[in-house]
């Protein structure tokens, strides 16, 4: 079996790479994938812990996580085509004023 | 453990290609070889409807959706860079985020774990269908309806969002204040 410890840390090194991705690329689309990955790192840890607790509870929130993040994206996107239908570029910094 | 290589290396390739790609298409691709990776993971850590639904739930729909928005909005557009507004914030960001990032992941591999407080069998049905359904409808049912509600929630909200205005011309100074 995985050593518990080396899949948080993989779980931390992907969280970290989300991190990098949403403060340094400028692209709203890549930004929001980049959340998706600390999500994603997220919900492994949770898996791992239940895994190794055998408690399924972290598996359940697992599953509130990957729901919320179906929520998430629906919304994120709506907003990011309602956004560039007002100024028609994909840049973070078109909205650095949350001005309509 | 060369499994665990693998598929690790496949899931942080995907990572650092979502951040580095050019394209946004790129980057979509690059996310669905990290969740495949991810859904692997599940597998290996017996939680096999939870990589089900993550291949289904993301790799099918969110991904989906992400690359309908990707060609909506970029399809013959080159991506013009612009100067930064704020001075060396995305060295700075880089740095702390790799430290910080770095350091969990240390700390999380040197650290020891504690293998007395474990039982060495897993339950039956541990992370299956069958499993996930009684723990879901029985015991934890408030999280599986505050899932269904959140979802709801997001689809009304979507179609709020994208609900369509009053026509501009009409009204000159709607017009104005919306731009």
């Amino acid at each position: 079996m995985i050593p518990l410890n080396w899949v948080v840390g993989l779980a931390a090194a992907l969280f970290g790479i989300g991190v990098v991705g949403v403060l340094v690329r400028k692209n709203p689309l890549i930004m929001f994938m980049a959340a998706e990955m600390m999500w994603n790192a997220a919900a492994l840890v949770f898996v791992a812990f239940a895994r190794s607790f055998h408690a399924m509870s972290g598996q359940v929130m697992a599953f509130i996580i990957i729901g919320t993040a179906a929520a998430e994206v629906g919304i994120g996107l709506a907003i990011i085509v309602s956004v560039f239908h007002h100024r028609h570029r994909l840049d973070i910094d078109e909205v650095s004023r949350l001005k309509g | 453990m060369i499994l665990f290589v693998i598929v690790a290396l496949c899931a942080l390739i995907g990572a650092v290609g979502v951040v580095i790609a050019r394209e946004p298409v790129h980057s979509a691709l690059f996310l669905i070889l990290n969740i495949i990776a991810l859904a692997v993971f599940y597998i290996v850590l017996s939680a096999e409807f939870l990589a089900a639904a993550q291949v289904i739930v993301y790799a099918g729909a969110i991904m989906v959706l992400f690359l309908f928005v990707v060609t909506l909005l970029t399809a013959g557009k080159e991506d013009q860079q612009r100067s930064e507004s704020l001075k060396g914030q995305r060295l700075a960001a880089g740095v702390l985020a790799v430290l910080a990032g770095g350091g969990l992941a240390i700390v999380a591999v040197f650290n020891p774990s504690r293998p007395g407080l474990l039982p060495l069998a897993l339950p039956r049905n541990f992370g299956n269908l069958s499993g996930m359904g009684a723990i879901l409808w029985g015991p934890d049912f408030v999280y599986l309806a505050a899932v269904a509600l959140m979802l709801l929630t997001a689809a009304v909200g979507v179609m709020v969002l994208n609900r369509p205005r009053p026509a501009p011309e009409a009204n000159p100074k709607v017009r104005e204040r919306e731009l």
